[in-house]
């Protein structure tokens, strides 16, 4: 009860002063002018406005991430793992290289310099670009959930007669990935936040939609925080998602 | 004499050496023959080699020098030989080691439809025999984690005769289970070599060792110090070592 009326405090005290703040600065609160850039409604149709249709974008972006960087993670995390000498030096260069360089290089190298010698479109050099970003975070999660497996897993797929393949498939890595639900989805949620770096090589995402808005009508604070409240909803709504299916995997052992 | 006495011997072990990585020598040395539908008890203090011994008959440990030959198949660096010998040895931990994330039916099902290439159906009616058998069919849709100590082992048995295993390997198979289901455990590996299948046990189980072995192996650091009969050993060993040994845990 006592932590409930801190937290209001708090909040009331942290209003005010942006409330104040702004007031002070003399900025015209338009939020009137908001909605019609997420949607309109008229004569019963429903329109998309500009900020969807870049949250659409970002949707697909982080989508095809998610699938991506999850293959890249896993398949990095058995490299690592693996008895192959060649196996394990390449992924750890990647994993280095990856960890020790700005995303935002990373992105610009991949749209302006790999792009045009293979031909990737701009969607895709995003996509590219997120994936082996978060893949290499994802890999490491990967490797700690399969190295907490228990090595009696291992001795009794080994005993039974199952190949190292069988044994990852059926009994190790569906262990390890419950495991890693957690940190997976922490993982996932950067995945979006970082998305909207993609603004930078002009990607029409949420982020560029949103700037574009600004640029034409000034109106920075509302925008700013409509977009932010948009990422919110999408990463709350997404750790939710994990949490429930967490709760059904508990349930179900 | 010598073609006739290897084909009696389904496993033969030949001056196998074990060292491990932390320097422990855990077998030296070591040699053992185990003949088809033999019972063979294994006997000695902690850090003997005894469970090593077991480990290193399904590969599960490699071996700095030695032979294994299981069933005519040696044990080498060959992948292929490794799982051929590993279809055929069933194992028994003393952690049970079910998986968790499947059902009691799926964990014995599981290698009979990946190794041995049935269908699902074959081998559920092969997995609910084996239930039945070792006096659990009603657990078949059960999670390990909702069963006794004493079931779990059970389910682990039956997981390991599910491949049709030629040899059982128990490795301290209810060592770590509360005293009153040990009972059911060693019941079902006494029905087992009833039937005649070929058992290396490691146990500190002397009544089971008295009534089941066809022979007793007393191992000291990585060696064997006296093999003989369980009448033999308890009664009258040869090795003043061995004596101390049964007077101290019986």
């Amino acid at each position: 009860m006592i932590d409930i009326m801190l937290f209001l405090c708090v909040l009331a005290g942290a209003t005010w002063l942006v409330a104040d703040g702004t007031t002070k600065l003399g900025y015209n609160w338009q939020w009137y002018r908001v909605p019609r850039y997420i949607f309109t409604f008229e004569n019963g149709r429903f329109t998309a406005g500009p900020l969807l249709d870049g949250l659409k974008v970002t949707l697909e972006i982080t989508g095809a991430g998610f699938v991506l960087s999850f293959t890249i993670g896993l398949v990095t995390a058995l490299c690592r793992l693996s008895g192959s000498v060649l196996a394990r030096v390449v992924s750890r260069a990647y994993l280095e290289i990856i960890r020790n360089t700005p995303l935002l290089v990373q992105l610009f190298f991949i749209y302006f310099v790999l792009s045009p010698i293979f031909d990737l479109s701009r969607f895709f050099s995003a996509v590219l670009a997120l994936s082996l970003f978060e893949g290499a975070y994802a890999s490491e999660i990967f490797r700690a959930g399969i190295v907490s497996i228990h090595k009696g897993q291992w001795e009794a797929a080994h005993s039974l007669g199952l190949s190292a393949w069988d044994s990852y498939r059926w009994i190790i890595l569906p262990q390890a990935v419950r495991r890693v639900l957690p940190p997976l989805t922490s993982q996932a949620v950067s995945l979006v936040k970082d998305s909207a770096l993609v603004s930078t090589i002009a990607v029409y995402d949420l982020t560029m939609r949103g700037q574009e808005i600004i640029a034409e009508t000034y109106l920075a604070f509302e925008l700013w925080f409509t977009i932010a409240a948009i990422y919110l909803t999408v990463t709350v709504a997404l750790s939710s998602v994990v949490a429930l299916m967490e709760k059904r995997i508990r349930v179900a052992t | 004499m010598t073609d006739r006495g290897s084909e009696d011997y389904i496993i033969t072990v030949d001056r196998v050496n074990k060292v491990f990585p932390n320097g422990v020598h855990a077998l030296r040395d070591f040699s053992i023959q185990v003949r088809r539908r033999e019972v063979l008890v294994v006997i000695g203090p902690s850090g003997s080699g005894k469970s090593t011994f077991l480990r290193c008959l399904n590969g599960l440990e490699e071996i700095e020098s030695g032979s294994i030959v299981v069933d005519g198949i040696p044990l080498d660096d060959r992948k292929e030989n490794r799982l051929e010998i590993r279809k055929e040895v069933g194992m028994v931990f003393q952690s049970f080691n079910l998986f968790p994330h499947l059902t009691v039916l799926d964990n014995i099902n599981l290698a009979q439809i990946l190794v041995r290439g049935k269908s699902k159906k074959e081998a559920t009616e092969t997995s609910m025999a084996l239930l039945r058998k070792v006096g659990i069919p009603e657990k078949a849709r059960t999670f390990p984690n909702h069963l006794s100590g004493g079931q779990q082992q059970r389910v682990a048995i039956a997981r390991a005769l599910a491949m049709m295993p030629k040899v059982m390997l128990f490795d301290e198979a209810t060592s770590a289970l509360d005293p009153e289901m040990i009972g059911e455990v060693l019941d079902v590996m006494k029905t087992l070599a009833a039937e005649g299948m070929t058992m290396v046990v490691v146990t500190h189980e002397m009544g089971f060792a008295r009534e089941v072995s066809d022979w007793m192996v007393f191992m000291e650091s990585g060696t064997i110090v006296e093999k003989g009969t369980a009448e033999k050993l308890f009664t009258n060993p040869d090795q003043e070592r061995t004596r101390e040994f049964l007077s101290q845990i019986l």
